[in-house]
């Protein structure tokens, strides 16, 4: 018995390669270039906590010191509730938030966020990592 | 010296097995004798605790990754007709824009089951074996020991009846519509027939596996399995798909674009 449960486990490690390329609402590589990270720092101006997407807006300042307003999205609510973010108390308006993410295919300010560093410096997932959802590149 | 390089891995091995091995607790039963489903689980090859994270992340790196799936599913190679290939790489090459759950739509299992961000809850009765899918929101209700309705209509999760094999409970399902995305780019029609195994191995995990016949994309059956395991502790949340969802109208604005099309279409 034991020994089953031990194999069946390392057969499911063993056999993630195969995993079958899909995602849970749209896949990365649509909308995002995973070879175009970002890393900036701003001030939340919006924050909407809803499906299929939570998204936060945040004024980053260029380095003319122009302030561009950047759209960050990431897991839905019941994926952020369950690994410890709150609704209204983790991010709020006026917040400083610092982010890493890919940027958006079409250049636009708009990423998706991987990770959030908060003011107090604790570091949460936002998002998933690169290139979810978008399976191989050639049919296996 | 050499002896000692040998055993390290011999003991990285037996600690690893140890591990998995370590506080099994035997699978709950029904007051009839059956195992008892009834948990909460997720798709994932780690016992305990929630994992919504791939091995290997960690917070502070922010190293971009490989292309991964969040599904937790493992798939023997799927057996193509030529025409079926072909879709299917048409659908990896855009990168999967027009995926139904895009819009929202159901997913069938194996896909729903495999989802690991987002868990199942099983609720068996003697005559009913009830899941509920935290992903899209959904359920399916299935009988134990019925025969399919005689008037089923094609329906996204398709019609299900459950039996018990031993310790194993088995869930024929027919009644797909046509167009299903189901796994690595294969679009499943009405002939699509799943043959799906549950079986309880100890308190803590599920096993699952799958068979899937549908002749009009493939050439002969193949197997997919995940292991689902309990989550003490955790509860489904709603996750109401439509509520804010922008994704379907900006993807139509990026495939009717030339040179937005060119931006994620592979080989462009």
């Amino acid at each position: 018995m034991s020994h089953s449960i031990f194999r069946a486990s390392a057969l499911v490690l063993a056999s993630l390669a195969a995993t079958a390329g899909l995602s849970a609402h749209h896949s990365f590589g649509v909308a995002f270039d995973a070879t175009k990270s970002v890393m900036l720092t701003g001030v939340i101006t919006k924050i909407a906590w809803t499906n299929p997407h939570t998204h936060v807006w945040v004024d980053v300042k260029d380095a003319n010191g122009q302030v561009v307003n950047w759209t960050l999205e990431g897991y839905p609510p019941n994926v952020l509730e369950r690994t410890g973010w709150k609704k209204d108390v983790t991010l709020k308006v006026g917040d400083t938030l610092s982010f890493f993410g890919w940027r958006a295919r079409d250049g636009s300010p708009y990423a998706h966020l991987r990770e959030a560093t908060l003011a107090d410096g604790k570091k949460l997932f936002f998002g998933p990592p690169a290139g979810t959802g978008e399976g191989p590149a050639t049919v296996r | 010296m050499r002896t000692a390089f040998l055993l390290i891995p011999c003991v990285l091995v037996a600690s690893l097995a140890g591990a998995q091995t370590a506080n099994v607790q035997p699978t709950p039963k029904t007051a009839d004798g059956k195992p008892d489903l009834t948990g909460v689980y997720q798709a994932s090859p780690r016992r305990g605790g929630w994992d919504a994270e791939a091995p290997g992340d960690e917070p502070g790196v922010p190293a971009p990754r490989t292309a991964v799936s969040i599904s937790q599913t493992a798939s023997d190679p799927i057996p193509f007709t030529p025409e079926a290939r072909a879709r299917a790489q048409e659908i990896l090459n855009q990168r999967s824009i027009d995926d139904p759950t895009s819009r929202c739509l159901f997913a069938a299992s194996p896909r729903i089951t495999g989802v690991g961000l987002f868990p199942v809850q099983f609720v068996q009765t003697p005559a009913q074996m009830i899941i509920l899918y935290e992903y899209m929101w959904t359920h399916r209700v299935i009988p134990i020991g019925a025969k399919h309705a005689d008037d089923v209509s094609p329906s996204f999760m398709g019609d299900s009846v459950g039996r018990w094999e031993g310790n194993t409970f088995v869930v024929d399902v027919i009644g797909f519509k046509p167009g299903i995305w189901l796994t690595g780019g294969l679009v499943t029609s009405d002939a699509l027939h799943l043959t799906e195994r549950y079986t309880r191995v100890d308190r803590d995990q599920l096993n699952y596996e799958v068979t899937i016949e549908d002749p009009t994309v493939l050439t002969k059956p193949f197997t997919q399995r995940t292991t689902l395991m309990l989550r003490e502790g955790t509860r489904l949340r709603e996750y109401s798909c439509a509520e804010n969802n922008m994704d379907p109208t900006v993807y139509e604005k990026m495939l009717k674009d030339p040179a937005a099309s060119k931006s994620f279409i592979r080989g462009k």
